[in-house]
């Protein structure tokens, strides 16, 4: 019995502890505003965020970082997104074909780049050196859209075949395939020009992907269909596309958007 | 259900609490069943891979049971009948994988034996590496496996009674003839149990696999890891996928229900 009310003790502090949390904060009722956006967008928006609460009092931004594909099924089935931004123009067609999309436009741009071990163990000096053989490459897989690039990049160098003959691992994300060049464990990956971050660029060497074959992606983002406070959606669409927005984005090594 | 003809009545509590315990297992399983793309699953099933994945699933999995099994029953012998300082810790750090989540194993086989790791960078000099390999994912899936099997036979050494072993090595049967004819055939439940449940959490292995072993087609992509990529392209592929999965495993637990829950 004693042991009982102690827990039920315990279950009411927490309780009241979050309440009292919620309550807090700036004094006034807080809204929550829900952003879908792509992995590869993680540290960029993060900051986005901050600055864009910093801006909108009484405004909380709840991200749910994933897959462009993955968060567009998630959009689809589950619509709780208020802002969803993808890393490919063919998940952001997805949603706004269901359930429908207001606002879109580009924000960014994003391109390849080959990474490897800092000690470059396969000895990769070009784009074409990823075919060699013997070489362990790492992508992403196939539906995630910097894994698509990838191989559409490397059709482009005529090397599709030989590369995708080395591929040791279709990863499931980008944080994924950098993991697996950091810690050693693989020779050579196809990644954003934006996933070599500053915490990063220590611990792998970059080589550049040529222009003619390089894959260009434009990141777009809209306000979702059935938004809980599309005015507030909108804003944050216009500040991510705003200078204070595109200046982050700059320094997290993405392209401004074809427009600009 | 009643068993030996003894009716006993369930009291009302116990019903409720129990259905409702039953249908919030059951029915996530019964709309995958309900979902699922029926009419074309042949092509959803082949088109996700989800066959060459089912192949490697049960030689992966049955590779690590077995290995699980072999290293695991001496692990529990030595903790239910010796006695050595610091079993304690022994003991907590064996089933650690149990607890642990299994991407935190994959780190960790990744920093042991992976191709720079503390272990394997020096065999990788011999010329082995077992990151991206079946041979790998055998290990990730062992890694998490084997706990299961050391505490269903370390909790039946325990339970023994002794006096079997000591009448045998009074009749004079040697050590290793007392532990083939009279511990082992004694613990053939627990044994049994430890096996289906090593086997079963085996299949199921996700997190070590896919952060040690990597996810290749034919080669570390077992099941699980194929409905986990099928997700992003072809969500009705990925659930195709997962019921292969489901039915592979209620199969064999249905096969083995006697063994875990004794007779």
């Amino acid at each position: 019995m004693r042991r009982w009310s102690a827990v039920l003790g315990c279950a009411a502090l927490i309780l009241t502890a979050c309440g009292s949390d919620d309550g807090s904060g700036d004094g006034g009722a807080t809204a929550e505003l829900t952003v879908f956006a792509a992995s590869s967008l993680t540290d960029a928006f993060t900051e986005i965020g901050s600055d864009f609460e910093a801006a909108n009092d009484g405004v909380a931004v709840i991200f749910n970082f994933g897959s462009s594909g993955e968060l567009a099924a998630q959009i689809a089935s589950e619509g709780t997104a208020d802002v969803f931004a993808s890393a490919s123009e063919s998940y952001m067609d997805d949603v706004s074909a269901d359930p429908g999309v207001t606002g879109r436009t580009d924000f960014a741009q994003n391109r390849l780049v080959v990474i490897t071990p800092p000690d470059n163990p396969a000895d990769i000096r070009s784009f074409e050196d990823l075919g060699n053989p013997g070489v362990q490459v790492v992508l992403a897989a196939e539906g995630v859209p910097v894994g698509d690039y990838a191989r559409e990049a490397l059709d482009a160098a005529g090397i599709g075949d030989a590369v995708l003959a080395n591929v040791v691992s279709n990863e499931e994300d980008n944080a994924s395939v950098v993991a697996k060049i950091i810690s050693g464990e693989a020779d050579a990956a196809i990644v954003y020009v934006s996933d070599v971050t500053s915490q990063v660029a220590p611990d792998v060497d970059a080589i550049d992907v040529p222009d003619a074959v390089n894959v260009i992606a434009a990141y777009p983002i809209a306000v979702v269909e059935g938004a809980q406070d599309p005015e507030t959606a909108q804003a944050f669409v216009d500040f991510a596309t705003g200078p204070e927005g595109q200046a982050t984005l700059a320094a997290f090594g993405f392209l401004p958007p074809p427009s600009a | 259900m009643a068993r030996g003809g003894s009716r006993r009545i369930t009291p009302a509590p116990v019903a409720v609490l129990s259905a409702i315990g039953i249908a919030f297992l059951a029915v996530p399983v019964l709309a995958l069943v309900v979902r699922a793309p029926w009419s074309e699953i042949g092509e959803k099933l082949a088109a996700s891979g989800a066959w060459v994945a089912f192949r490697l699933s049960l030689v992966v999995s049955l590779t690590a049971a077995a290995l699980s099994f072999v290293l695991g029953v001496p692990i529990a012998w030595v903790l239910a009948r010796s006695s050595f300082p610091g079993r304690a810790l022994v003991r907590a750090l064996v089933i650690l994988p149990l607890v642990l989540p299994p991407v935190v194993g994959g780190v960790a086989l990744l920093t042991a034996l992976g191709r720079s790791g503390v272990v394997g960078s020096w065999l990788y000099d011999l010329g082995i590496q077992l990151t991206f390999t079946t041979a790998g994912a055998v290990l990730a899936t062992t890694f998490v496996s084997i706990p299961l099997v050391i505490l269903s036979a370390e909790g039946g050494l325990r339970s023994l009674d002794p006096r079997y072993e000591q009448a045998a090595a009074a009749m004079g049967a040697s050590r290793m003839h007392t532990l083939r004819r009279v511990t082992l055939p004694m613990l053939r439940p627990q044994l049994a149990a430890g096996l289906v449940l090593a086997w079963a959490r085996a299949l199921g292995e996700f997190g070590a696999t896919i952060t040690f072993a990597g996810n290749l087609a034919g080669r570390t992509q077992t099941l699980p890891l194929a409905v986990y990529e099928a997700r992003q392209t072809d969500p009705g592929a990925a659930v195709a996928a997962s019921l292969l999965l489901v039915a592979l495993s209620l199969v064999v637990l249905v096969a083995m229900r006697d063994r875990i829950f004794g007779r």
